[in-house]
């Protein structure tokens, strides 16, 4: 809680070069990246990262590792693509973007927050197994229902609004878009850690039993931290069902529910600017290794394969994902440093 | 039972009224008036026997499952890959040798090495890390499946029965009465799925057996309800642990055979096996192989039903149940409360 | 400050009892923990459980607070019947304990526990914003940190304190918010003599309407701080008394306080 105390900088003093560095990179990088590493690249990135950090929120804050939030990214997409015009106008209603958005996030919410309430009916590892399993109902009941969900095929042509007269699909509005976005929810992630609800979140992953005698209601918690996690998902999936154009039960599969889990794992789970890392690398690969492997005589289908063993690797050998490795190597390296110059780095 | 009767006297009745009246669906020929109403008797009879042999495949894959949870404390994600891995080599092995019974030694053999090796190099090192170990599954999971694509390709796998197992055999289960002759006819079922139930509950009872009746099994017992008793007790626990794996993972392998012989192999199928265990354990329990045979017989009976009398909603009718079970008794049905 | 009779304390029953305990059992499976204890104490009244382990003390603070429910019993908390309350809402009603095994937040600093301590019996439980650095609960907790000789930690981690430091935490996190009622147990044990004058002095100075049961093996500490004491043995009440009485009692001597007091 420790206000700060007597600062001797200013707050944008305190912050480190390498940080301006990548604020500044990311700002203009419309100037000098081609198209297709601005939309497809940067901004899958982005809302992979979105959603990604909705679990992170929720497994490195609140204990509890949900497999859940690719489904409620999904539904929070549908929810666009049903309320709002597509290309299936036997369903879509075409209401207006002002209605559709809060509907979206409240229809999320409502689902996260009954299936968040079934998930801490019980505790650890039974989450994960939980929400498994309720994740693949859904996934199963929107590749069956046609009347809402409209079956295998899903809806297509499902657009962004023409706000202020831009084309939020074109690469640079759509990256700015993403961009936003994903900086909000990051934000929104890092800066409730220190807000009493955060705080209390930490507090019942550490020790929900004494929380009970500090006069929290544990229960509760967890729930509600289940519902605003959705809110950072449903960012997430409304924007992917943007970039998509489309939205289909392959999008909400458990493959994709399990990469959701393995991007906030490789990146770590322990920190939000993880989930964003591990998106990042996650689609680099997915990008760029049909390229590599097929030198190599292998199909593009091996990503899978690579991903797989980045992910047992990360797993085994680097709990706290790659950007635990890049502390670790930094630490190694003031060590180095430290004997010579007798000085802290 | 009594104890039951005496104490929840109107939830007694309720109860034997259910059973009489299904046992009467089941074994009385139906009036033309019911079958106007839900259909044909032998639509019904089928479905429930689907659901009876599905659930005891169900039981195959979950026993191992819930036996490896209740012990190891290791949700194993990768389960259903050894389900799909057991199923492809199973083919392999009949179309090799003309033998689908030399399938089921071979594929127990061959993915209980597997289970061997996951365990003895990869879980053993971070016991008591639960979390830890479930995304290890995952990971594994992830990588089988990709390395089976690699081998098998996209396309899907039927393992054939034996001739002799083929065909339809007659069960003494009337399906309606001829209205001209008057004669019964009974309802005519694969014989390859009966007696895969059969087998299935031979080795459920064999389980319980020995889970109940040996020193091996009290020792297996006596670590699902204190670990580190068992442990400061000087028994090679560890040893224990290997068994038991080796023996579930093998079993998931032996359920792929089955697998492969009563419905098809494909991609996907590892993921649906890993989600009907997760079901089946959630519902009958964790830990529990009583628990595990309720659970399959469950969910194999409303998956059925729910797949002949309202197709669209069949995957809601398991979820639901599940709901209901987490709601209501979060521990499962034959779990240990905690 | 003498006890109430036995039918004193029936009489006076829902007039004016902080703490008031009816028949109160627990099992564990066929295994009595407790069985049928009934205790009543006033508000402002400091009391002694002594017993030797396995006497069911721990488990009659658990009772009390709802961690693990009584099996059989009625417990009313300053007339209320509670039994049948989760413990957060006994917690908001003014009771606190600290726990024998120090039960803390290992990857919080010092501030954020007592924080999270004065929040959980607060409004805003829920809130999604900073506290600012003028919170009235944020100088609620400096204060409760300075009170309990913390000041110098407040930023550390709590995983990274000594033990007697987070000894100390544990009572600190017990005093925040306003606490009518508090049950100590054992909060002595392995602390330095100079820590356990430290802890008889924020004992001592508790303002005189906080009452509290502390459960303590250490004699010195014990019936230093208590006006009253109760002796519990295989999960019964045996005996209540003043210190003074309790010190000199042979069967009391004889069980508990054994040669080394004697």
């Amino acid at each position: 809680m420790a206000p700060a105390r007597a600062p001797d900088r200013l707050w944008f003093e305190r912050i480190p070069m390498a940080w301006w560095i990548v604020v500044a990179v990311l700002l203009t990088m419309p100037l000098f990246a081609n198209n297709f590493w601005l939309f497809q690249v940067m901004g899958w990135s982005f809302i992979l990262g979105t959603i990604a950090v909705s679990l992170t929120f929720l497994a490195g804050y609140g204990g509890m590792v949900s497999l859940l939030q690719m489904s409620i990214a999904g539904l929070a997409g549908y929810m666009v693509a049903i309320l709002g015009p597509s290309g299936t106008t036997s369903i879509s209603l075409g209401l207006a973007w002002w209605i559709v958005l809060p509907a979206a996030f409240l229809i999320a919410a409502v689902f996260a927050t009954l299936c968040g309430a079934l998930a801490v009916r019980t505790e650890g590892i039974y989450t994960i197994m939980i929400t498994l399993a309720i994740a693949a109902a859904f996934f199963y009941f929107t590749r069956q229902n046609y009347t809402i969900f409209n079956g295998y095929s899903g809806f297509n042509l499902v657009l962004p609004p023409q706000l202020f007269g831009v084309n939020w699909r074109d690469p640079a509005p759509f990256y700015y878009l993403c961009l936003g976005c994903a900086a909000l929810c990051y934000g929104a992630v890092v800066y409730i850690t220190r807000s009493p609800f955060g705080l209390a979140l930490q507090g019942v992953r550490d020790n929900p039993r004494r929380m009970a005698a500090l006069g929290f209601n544990v229960t509760a918690h967890r729930v509600a931290a289940h519902a605003l996690a959705s809110v950072f998902a449903s960012v997430g999936g409304i924007l992917l069902v943007w970039q998509n154009a489309q939205i289909a039960p392959g999008t909400i599969g458990i493959p994709a529910a399990i990469d959701i889990l393995v991007v906030a794992v490789i990146g770590g789970i322990r920190r939000p600017l993880g989930a964003f890392v591990g998106a990042f690398i996650y689609v680099i690969l997915q990008v760029f290794s049909p390229d590599i492997l097929g030198t190599f005589g292998f199909s593009a289908e091996r990503f899978k394969l690579i991903i797989g063993l980045g992910f047992l690797a990360v797993v085994l050998f680097s709990p706290d994902g790659v950007l635990g490795l890049w502390d670790r190597w930094r630490a190694r390296r003031a060590r180095r440093v430290d004997p010579l110059t007798g000085a802290p780095r | 039972m009594d104890k039951f009767a005496k104490t929840n006297p109107a939830w007694a009745l309720v109860i034997a009224l259910v059973v009489v009246a299904f046992l009467w669906l089941v074994l009385a020929p139906w009036p033309t008036e019911l079958e106007a109403a839900i259909g044909r008797k032998r639509v019904f009879l089928n479905a429930l026997l689907g659901g009876i042999t599905l659930g005891a495949l169900y039981f195959l894959v979950a026993s191992g499952f819930t036996l490896i949870f209740g012990l190891l404390r290791i949700v194993n994600l990768a389960h259903g890959s050894l389900f799909l891995l057991g199923g492809y080599i199973g083919y392999e092995v009949t179309n090799y040798t003309g033998s689908w019974f030399l399938a089921f030694p071979i594929v127990f053999v061959a993915v209980g090495l597997v289970g061997l090796a996951m365990q003895r190099f990869i879980f053993a090192y971070m016991e008591g890390e639960e979390l830890r170990q479930t995304l290890v599954s995952i990971g594994l999971s992830v990588v089988l499946a990709d390395v089976m694509l690699w081998y098998w390709g996209g396309q899907s796998y039927t393992t054939l029965a034996p001739g002799f197992l083929r065909g339809p055999m007659e069960l003494p289960l009337i399906s309606s009465i001829n209205t001209t002759s008057g004669e019964a006819i009974f309802i005519r079922y694969p014989s390859v799925r009966i007696w895969i139930l059969i087998a299935a509950i031979v080795i459920g009872v064999a389980m319980w057996l020995v889970l109940n009746r040996t020193s091996l099994g009290m020792l297996i017992r006596a670590g699902v309800d204190d670990r580190e008793m068992l442990a400061a007790s000087g028994v090679r626990i560890q040893l224990v642990f290997l068994a038991v794996f080796v023996f579930g993972a093998g079993l998931a392998g032996m359920a792929g055979v089955v697998g492969g012989t009563f419905q098809s192999l494909s991609p996907g199928e590892d993921t649906r096996f890993l989600l009907a265990s997760l079901v089946v354990v959630i519902v009958g329990g964790m830990g529990s192989i009583v628990g595990a045979a309720i659970g399959a017989l469950v969910i194999g009976i409303a998956e059925q039903m729910g797949l002949v009398y309202a197709p669209t909603y069949s995957v809601v009718f398991t979820f639901l149940i599940m709901a209901a079970v987490l709601a209501f008794r979060p521990q499962g049905f034959l779990g240990a409360g905690r | 400050m003498t006890l109430a009779a036995p039918d004193d304390r029936l009489t006076q029953m829902n007039s004016g009892n902080a703490l008031e305990l009816r028949g109160i059992t627990k099992m564990f499976g066929a295994l009595a923990a407790i069985a049928d204890v009934t205790l009543t104490v006033r508000p402002g009244e400091r009391r002694a459980v002594l017993g030797s382990n396995g006497a069911g003390k721990t488990t009659l603070f658990n009772c009390i607070t709802g961690d693990f429910p009584a099996t059989s019993g009625i417990i009313r908390f300053f007339g209320e019947d509670v039994t049948a309350f989760p413990p957060y809402e006994r917690i908001r009603r003014g009771l606190r304990r600290t726990y024998q095994i120090s039960s803390l937040f290992a990857g919080l600093t010092v501030m954020d526990n007592v924080y999270l301590a004065c929040r959980g019996v607060s409004r805003n439980r829920y809130s999604l914003l900073r506290p600012r650095s003028d919170d009235a609960l944020v100088h609620a907790a400096e204060t409760l940190v300075e009170a309990v000789n913390l000041t110098a930690v407040r930023d550390q981690l709590v995983g990274e304190l000594a033990y007697g430091q987070q000894r100390q935490l544990e009572i600190a996190l017990a005093l925040s918010g306003a606490p009518r009622f508090i049950l100590f147990d054992e909060p002595a044990a392995g602390l330095s003599p100079t820590e356990r004058r430290d802890l008889v002095t924020i004992l001592t100075s508790l303002p005189s309407h906080i009452g509290y049961i502390i459960i303590e093996h250490d004699m010195d500490v014990a019936l230093r701080v208590v006006e009253s004491v109760t002796m519990m043995h295989n999960g019964r009440i045996f005996k209540e008394g003043l210190p003074s009485e309790i010190e000199d009692d042979p069967e009391v001597q004889e069980l508990y306080l054994g040669g080394g007091h004697g």
